[in-house]
């Protein structure tokens, strides 16, 4: 059997003196998608940037298709995992080719030019992220879900077995929130490995294969979503009295939100 | 191209345009004009084309490294570092005045090298704010310190005003020779600049992704900022309004902000810029030479403003 794209075990994060993760653990494998599901502060986004190696760990191992994080260098990592910010920058005088070219640019050497490969990858990243059509548009004139399909195209442009997406539907209206959900989705279908770091329980419930809880800086539940969403469970985690129903296909959160039954 | 024609042609003594191609191109040596142009005019204007150049990159470096858009060598202390430097030896040392240069150049990388310090250094090190803030604080210290010598020698003060406008100067090859390997330093580094810099034009998180270090990349982009604007201070003074406002001019012009266009053109804008306005500081009230700042100033604002305008 492969390795787990990514293997994490006992993973803490102390920031400032504070512990921000105390022990988290997680298995992500190729073509399938992981929810990371969590209150605000518990370390769902801290433990995304610890397995990506954008923040340092103070104890726990992290493993890429069985290789330490720590042995991995800047541009080998960049081909095994792209990690898709929470807040994009949206600069000026930036259109949508030049940044996922810019995206591409992790596999060239100092002064290599773009090969017609490279270029093919460009044109099918941005296809895949449905931004076709866009090439020319400056970020600066983009909706929120077109930059978020934007970061996405980046993230496929380094061409990583592995996508990590820090709440990227947190700013988006309901239409633009399906439309990256059901992207992301469909390049699971494809193969890739997606972490998806998220607030919305029925969003999570109905596009994840997988859900790891993590609940005051460790991972307290892991497996499939309607294993891991009880009643029990959100109530412990979240203090909120809430179900989660699912049929054929559609999700919904019922909460009691305030409790008057 | 034309720039350059003209500060060669014009000046004190106007030298028709094809017996400068023929001093430069033909090999005649022999005569007044000849002497001018290898002299005088040649260095002069490649003085200009240099410093130039550097301002204009090292405002390129810093606006991208910082996403500032009012960076220019003045936010990392470079320039009030170089004009204690300047002042030090005009003030307070006159008969060392062939230090000058030298001064300038230690100065100025003193001030930039101590705003790294307090900048990049430590846990949280290598934030925009905090390089900002140091730079501010450092230059305000070499700034009290220039102004505080003034008040001291005011009779001496005069001499410094050329330095301190920013002007170029006919001294020959002597200062390139002395500065030159750090043009090439600063020149070098960029080229390596220019392809992390624009990953970090998508922010700290995408540049990380894709296998940069944020914080090497801007304490690399500072230091070779750092590196040509000292060396242009201390060959042609205080010219800062360039490395602000050429940066500018080529991303409103090119409608883009990817440094592999911003960095060259940058450099060529300078460049020509300078040029320009040093030949209408030595033409204006020839054979009386005027300090370049001002000139500078005078081409460069309405054209930014025009710029500006269009822009809105």
């Amino acid at each position: 059997m492969a390795a787990p794209l990514i293997e994490a075990r006992g993973v803490e994060v102390t920031i400032g003196g504070a512990a921000i993760l105390k022990g988290a653990d997680l298995t992500l494998n190729a073509g399938e998608l992981l929810a990371v599901v969590g209150p605000n502060g518990a370390g769902k986004s801290t433990f995304a940037r610890a397995i990506c190696g954008l923040r340092k760990r103070s104890a726990g191992t992290v493993s890429w298709s069985g290789r330490e994080l720590s042995s991995l260098k800047g541009r080998d990592l960049a081909r095994l995992r792209a990690f898709v910010p929470q807040r994009a920058e949206v600069p000026n005088g930036v259109s949508v080719h030049d940044a996922v070219s810019i995206g591409r640019s992790s596999h060239l050497k100092p002064f290599q030019s773009f090969s017609a490969e490279d270029r093919d990858v460009i044109a099918e990243s941005l296809a895949r992220a449905r931004m076709t059509g866009f090439e020319d548009r400056q970020l600066n004139t983009l909706s929120g879900g077109e930059m978020q399909r934007v970061q996405i195209a980046i993230g496929l442009a380094q061409g990583a077995p592995v996508l990590i997406a820090d709440e990227p539907t947190a700013q988006l209206d309901l239409g633009a929130t399906a439309a990256v959900s059901k992207l992301l989705r469909d390049l699971v279908d494809d193969g890739l490995g997606v972490i998806l770091i998220v607030h919305d329980l029925a969003l999570a419930a109905a596009i994840a294969d997988r859900v790891l809880v993590i609940s005051d800086g460790r991972s307290t539940a892991t497996g499939t979503p309607e294993r891991v969403l009880t009643r029990e469970t959100i109530s412990k985690v979240w203090q909120v009295e809430a179900e989660l129903i699912q049929h054929q296909g559609r999700s919904a959160l019922h909460v009691e939100w305030l409790d008057r039954n | 191209m034309a720039a350059v024609g003209a500060s060669l042609t014009f000046g004190a003594v106007k030298i028709p345009l094809h017996e400068v191609i023929d001093v430069i191109f033909g090999g005649n040596s022999s005569g007044p004009s000849a002497k001018i142009i290898e002299l005088l005019r040649l260095p002069r204007t490649v003085e200009a084309i240099v410093v130039g150049a550097a301002l204009g990159v090292a405002g390129a470096l810093l606006q991208g490294s910082l996403g500032n858009p009012l960076a220019s060598p003045d936010v990392i202390g470079v320039t009030s570092g170089a004009g204690f430097g300047a002042m030090l030896i005009i003030l307070l040392y006159p008969d060392s005045i062939q230090l000058l240069a030298v001064s300038a150049l230690f100065f100025g990388l003193l001030a930039a090298g101590l705003v790294f310090l307090v900048s990049f250094t430590g846990r949280t090190g290598g934030g925009i704010s905090r390089v900002i803030l140091a730079g501010i604080a450092i230059a305000s210290l070499f700034s009290a310190a220039t102004a505080a010598m003034m008040a001291a020698y005011p009779d001496r003060v005069p001499s410094g005003i050329f330095f301190l406008v920013g002007g170029l100067t006919s001294t020959g090859w002597n200062n390139l020779e002395q500065i030159w390997p750090y043009f090439a330093f600063g020149a070098v580094l960029t080229c390596f600049l220019i392809r992390p810099l624009d990953r970090l034009t998508l922010g700290d998180d995408v540049a990380a992704s894709l296998g940069s270090r944020p914080r090497m990349i801007r304490l690399a982009a500072a230091l070779a900022a750092a590196v040509l604007a000292s060396a242009a201070a201390a060959i042609a003074g205080l010219l800062a309004f360039l490395g602000l406002v050429v940066p500018h001019v080529v991303r409103m012009i090119g409608g883009t902000n990817r440094h592999t266009f911003v960095i060259p053109v940058s450099a060529l804008g300078g460049a020509t810029l300078l040029v320009a306005a040093d030949t209408l500081a030595r033409t204006v009230r020839a054979p009386i030479e005027m300090p370049v700042g001002p000139f500078l100033v005078l081409l460069g604002v309405p054209l930014f403003l025009w710029l500006l305008r269009k822009a809105v």
